[in-house]
Formats: C-alpha cells, structure tokens, sequence
C-alpha cells in the first residue's frame, strides 16, 4: 500500500492522516499542540507509524501545511509545504465536490474560502485579532467550567439567546459577565456568544463574500452544534459539517504531497524515526543591523539543521553552506 | 556643527543636507539629490528603515497617524543630529489639480512639534496649482538657501530635471527604486530580473509602501520568488495615466490615490494581469475610498481576483506569506499551472 502523510500544525491542534493512492483515509489523529509543535508533531509521527503497524505500506509523500508548516515540513522531510488556505480547499474540493462555500474557523484564525467549479476564486482570512476563533470559546468554556465538548448542545437549549458583543473578545466577555451577574441562564448566554461569534465571522472574514450552497463548515470549531446551529440561522442556508472537518487541513497537505510526488523517485520524509530523534530549538537576537531579528535554530542531534526568522536571509543562506 | 554656510568655497566643508528615505523619497529623491549636489550641498540618507526607526517614529508621533508617517519621524530622528539643514518640503500639489494626502500638507508642522533638537528645516511649499513654473519657482527658492550665485542654482536645476526624467524612464522599465537609483549612481544596476513563470500581479499602492520592504515586509521580493511577474503603477507611462483618468465620471483628491486608481483601471483594460494586490497602511485615511473604488472595479466589474494587504506597525511576516502563497496558489490554479 502506497501512503502519503498530511500534516497541519496549527496553534491549538496538530492533526496527522494518512491516506492510501486512492485518496481514502487510513489513518487521521487530532492531537493538542499545547505550545509544543515539535513535540506534538513527534508523537503525531510515532502514533501514526503504531496505527500503520503491521500493515505493508511505503510512504511515498509527506506534505506539512498550518501556521507550524515550514517548521514541522524540517523536522519530518516534507516533500511540500503549502499555507492552509490551499490545503483546506484542496481537501474541501476533493472530498466534497461541487462545494461552493468553505468556513473554517480554527485555533487562532478563521477564513472562507470561496470555490467555483473546483477552483478557487476568492478566499479571505482574519487578520491579527483572533476574536471569535476557537482559542477564544476554549476560554470561555473554562471560565463558565463547560468542557468544551459540551458547550454547542447546551446552546441548543437556549430559547431566547442574549445578544453579545462579538466586535472584540475583551468586550464580548465583559459583555458575558455583566448578563451573567443579571442572571440570564448559562445556555441562553452561550447561544449568544455563538451568534456573536458567527457574526463577528460574516461581518469581518465573509464581509462582501457571495456565499452560496453548498455550503461546508470545517475545522476544530466545526465540532460546536452551537456554533454550526448559529450559522444556519444567520445564512438561511444548510450547512455541512464533513466526517473528517477536524482534520481537513491535515488531508489537503496529504493530497498536494500526493501530486508534488508524481514525478519523483522517492520521498524526503526522514522516516518514523523522526519521532525518536532530539530536535532541539534555540533562537538568539541578532545584532547585524538595527533589526534585530529573532533567529530560531533547529538542531537534530547536535547538528543545525534550518534556520530561519531574519528578514535579510543571511541566517537561512549559511544553512545551505553548512 | 555650526551655521557656517553659505561659504561654498575651496576649503570649506559642504553643507550636509538630510533627506529621510521614505515618502517622497521613493519619487523624488533623484531630483532633489541633483539639485542640492549642484549646489554644493552633501546630500545625507537615512538608513533604509528598521525597527529602531519605526519605533523611533511610534515613540514620537501623534497616536492615530498611518504607519508610513510615523517611520517618516523615525527618519527625522535618525538625520536629526547628523546633518545641518533637514529638507522636508511641504508638498502641497504635484500636478497642478488635487493636492496629496492631507498629512503631507501638515508634515512639516507635525514633525517640528513633535521632534525636538531640530536643526535647519527647510519647509518650503510646493503646489503646482500655482502655475506650471512652479516647480522652477520651487527649486530656485531650495536653492537660494545654499548659494547666491543664480548661475549655479539655474545649472544645478537643469541637472536635476534631467535627473528625475532618467530616473522615472527607468522606473518605467520595469527597475525598482533603490536599482535605479544605483543604476543611476553607479552606472550599474542589479541583473535583470527573469521573466515570470505565467503569472502577472499588479501590486498596487504607494510608492512608499511597495517599495520600503521594512514596511511591507519585502512583499515584491516574495511574489518574484514564487516565479510572479509583479508590475507597478510606476510602470505605467504619464499620458496612459492620465488618459485613464479621463475615463472617470470623478477623480480622487488625492495625487497619489489618483495614481493608484488610474494603474488599476490601466492594468484592467486589457485584462493583462491575471490579480491585483492593494497594499494599504492600517487606517489610512484616502485608501478608505481607494481600496474600495479599486476592488469594485476589478473583483465585481471584471472579475480579476483581488486581495488586499494591510500593514501596520505590527505586522508579522507570517500572515504576509500565507495570504500571499494562498492568492498566488489561486491564481496558478485557475491558470493550471499547479
């Protein structure tokens, strides 16, 4: 069996699949980044090899893709690194034909992704402000003492949801605790801060979007009936939430390595083994002109390896010296 | 250093005048750089902008103004002490009809109530709308202040127009700022670069904003390195600008959003460029209306995809990259080239 790895290193979650020569998933984890990209991709790596275990494959192709991607690419041997917009709608086209629509909404960021006939023809992204992503309603959860897991069904409950700020994360949790202290029920507060979420969303990343059916919602947030429930009511449209939304981006990769191996003999990836190895991370300042740049070092075994984090290159070109 | 000038003799060291790199800079600096050699001054640069700049600037100016004034003050404070006479015109209109941006109207006064230990400014007005002999009028006056020898000031102009013609010839070819004006120093400029692998990209916005890769975080560089032919409204010629101009009910009051809008409305005619990219500072005031005029005229009118870039004093590299790779995917994909 001939495999292709995906991975997506994203600031909350690092998610791994491997899918076979027909595009079929054989393998898909979701795992938490907790902070720690190369350690996750690492036991990323180790689980899948164990999953695979036992089976006759060869991995043919690796492909990293998320905020972590030219980082965990160094680490595993990527024969692609692609940015997460075109992983998602790769994936989103593949799996899911004819869709028009993709909302993402991840950790840290969120984007749409607007596809007609297959190809993509506009996309956007939020820009700094991570208000309304995931990392924010894993907060909120926290505070109200919810596992997160539980928080979409209890906003079904709601019959009457509050209205909330969603413009900025710090108001829209002042706003919380002022309806909270007036006494309006968890539930009815919950299924307010998914409407304000989801129109922060419209508002901000779908502004002047023509969003049409069919409509998909992907990534972690996907997994939030509250959220995927609030998204209807705004749209007036169906929404579908795909088998694998938690790993889409992971797939995306794993398809473009599929394509950028056509042509090549064998694949970087550097083995399961990956996962045995020491890689180790420094950085220091660099005190080559008023920049000061920080530069990041990855080293395996004592060896550097990459580099990167100046804005001149002259730390990413002694790489390639040695 | 003292006022010792204007003693523009044999023995005597030059004037050090201080032109900050940004700004006007990106469309002026051959012209002024002529004009005050001619003249006998010595022509001081500040450095090409870095964080201690920027940071300088955010310290010194007032909250709410854009990015691009703001490391116009870090420029200051970085000339301030080294030079006798900082040259910051107040430029006023540069094509007889709209004025700039209202912030280069008020820079002067900005920068001198906000950055103390200030040497010599020289601050003089110049707005065409006085008359097409403005410009003369203009340099004659910059002039004056190193010599009295009208001779000298009239040669020192001649050198200086026929400067500013080379130079935009040049932009015209295709060269960035900075490769012509080495090209123009130094007789020499930068290889040629190749020609693109398929896709075309205007990039549009101001010329200090596209061409100060601190502030925009070496976007050109990056869109050539993905194999992107990337093409500027610097590029296009006066009399196709203008004629597109003439093709709107209305124009901008703004020089440099006039010149945004017009390259764009060029570059669409044909459907030459396969994108368009709109780099805008963070709150500016005229790109309010720019970018929004722009992205109606290519996404909704003609369908050519469209992103816009937004910078600001703390943007990172990383989103820069993802929406930029993400766009030009977009664009090969269409094509087929991926």
């Amino acid at each position: 069996m001939q495999i292709f790895l995906g991975i997506d290193v994203g600031s909350v979650s690092t998610n791994m699949v491997a899918i076979n020569e027909q595009g079929e998933v054989v393998v898909s984890l979701y795992l938490r980044t907790r902070g720690q990209p190369i350690k996750a991709v690492q036991e990323g790596i180790r689980r899948v090899g164990e999953e695979l275990h036992g089976s006759k494959y060869v991995v043919r192709g690796v492909g990293t893709t998320g905020s972590a991607r030219t980082l965990s690419g160094i680490i595993v041997g990527a024969d692609t690194v692609k940015n997460e917009i075109t992983a998602h709608a790769v994936a989103a086209s593949y799996l899911l034909p004819g869709v028009r629509t993709v909302l993402e909404v991840g950790g840290q960021d969120s984007k749409i992704i607007l596809l007609r006939d297959g190809i993509v023809v506009d996309f956007a992204m939020n820009t700094v402000c991570a208000a309304g992503t995931g990392s924010f309603l894993d907060h909120q959860a926290a505070r109200l003492n919810i596992p997160i897991e539980e928080f979409g069904g209890l906003a079904l409950q709601s019959k009457s949801p509050v209205r909330i700020a969603g413009r900025c994360s710090v108001f829209a949790e002042s706003d919380m605790i002022h309806k909270q202290q007036m006494g309006h029920p968890i539930p009815d507060i919950i299924a307010g801060l998914c409407d304000a979420l989801v129109r922060n969303y419209l508002n901000n990343v779908g502004k002047g979007k023509d969003i049409q059916s069919p409509v998909v919602f992907q990534g972690g947030v996907a997994a939030n009936v509250g959220i995927r429930a609030a998204f209807e009511k705004a749209l007036g449209l169906e929404i579908t939430v795909p088998k694998y939304f938690d790993v889409m981006g992971a797939i995306g990769a794993a398809l473009l390595a599929r394509s950028a191996v056509r042509d090549k003999q064998e694949s970087s990836f550097r083995g399961f083994e990956v996962s045995e190895m020491e890689y180790q991370a420094s950085s220091f300042e660099c005190q080559g002109c008023p920049n000061l740049c920080e530069i990041v070092n990855i080293h395996v075994d004592g060896k550097i390896l990459a580099r990167w984090g100046g804005r001149c290159g002259k730390w990413e070109t002694l790489k390639k010296t040695g | 250093m003292g006022t010792t000038w204007p003693g523009q003799g044999k023995g005597v060291i030059a004037v050090r005048v201080g032109v900050p790199r940004t700004l006007s800079y990106f469309s002026f600096y051959p012209l002024w750089k002529a004009l005050f050699e001619g003249v006998g001054a010595e022509v001081v640069v500040s450095p090409p902008s870095n964080k201690e700049l920027m940071d300088a600037g955010v310290r010194e100016t007032v909250n709410d103004a854009c990015v691009p004034i703001k490391l116009y003050h870090g420029h200051v404070e970085a000339l301030k002490d080294k030079v006798d006479i900082l040259f910051l015109p107040r430029l006023v209109s540069l094509d007889g009809k709209v004025t700039l941006c209202p912030k280069f109207l008020g820079l002067p006064d900005m920068v001198r109530y906000s950055i103390a230990g200030l040497p010599e400014l020289i601050d003089l007005r110049l707005d065409l709308k006085k008359g097409r002999h403005e410009l003369y009028r203009f340099l004659y006056r910059v002039g004056r202040r190193f010599t009295g020898n009208r001779a000298r000031i009239a040669a020192a102009i001649r050198a200086a127009r026929y400067n500013i013609q080379r130079y935009r010839k040049l932009l015209l070819q295709g060269l960035t700022p900075e490769e012509a004006f080495s090209l123009l120093e130094n007789g020499h400029a930068a290889n040629r670069r190749e020609k693109g692998a398929g896709i075309k990209l205007a990039v549009l916005g101001y010329p200090y904003a596209l061409y100060d890769d601190y502030v925009s975080v070496r976007l050109l560089e990056k869109l050539r390195l993905q194999g992107v032919d990337v093409v500027t409204p610097d590029m296009v010629a006066e009399p196709a600008l203008r004629r597109m101009g003439k093709s709107l009910p209305k124009n901008l009051f703004w020089y440099y959003s006039n010149r945004v809008v017009w390259a764009c409305l060029y570059y669409l005619r044909d459907y030459s460029v396969d994108g368009i990219i709109h780099v805008t500072a963070f709150g500016c005031g005229p790109d309010a209306m720019t970018n929004k005029l722009i992205e109606l005229e290519a996404k909704h009118s003609r369908q050519v995809p469209f992103m816009t870039v937004t910078i600001d004093e703390h943007t990172g590299e990383a989103g820069v990259e993802t929406r930029v790779e993400a766009f030009v995917d977009l664009l090969k994909r269409k094509k087929g080239l991926l």
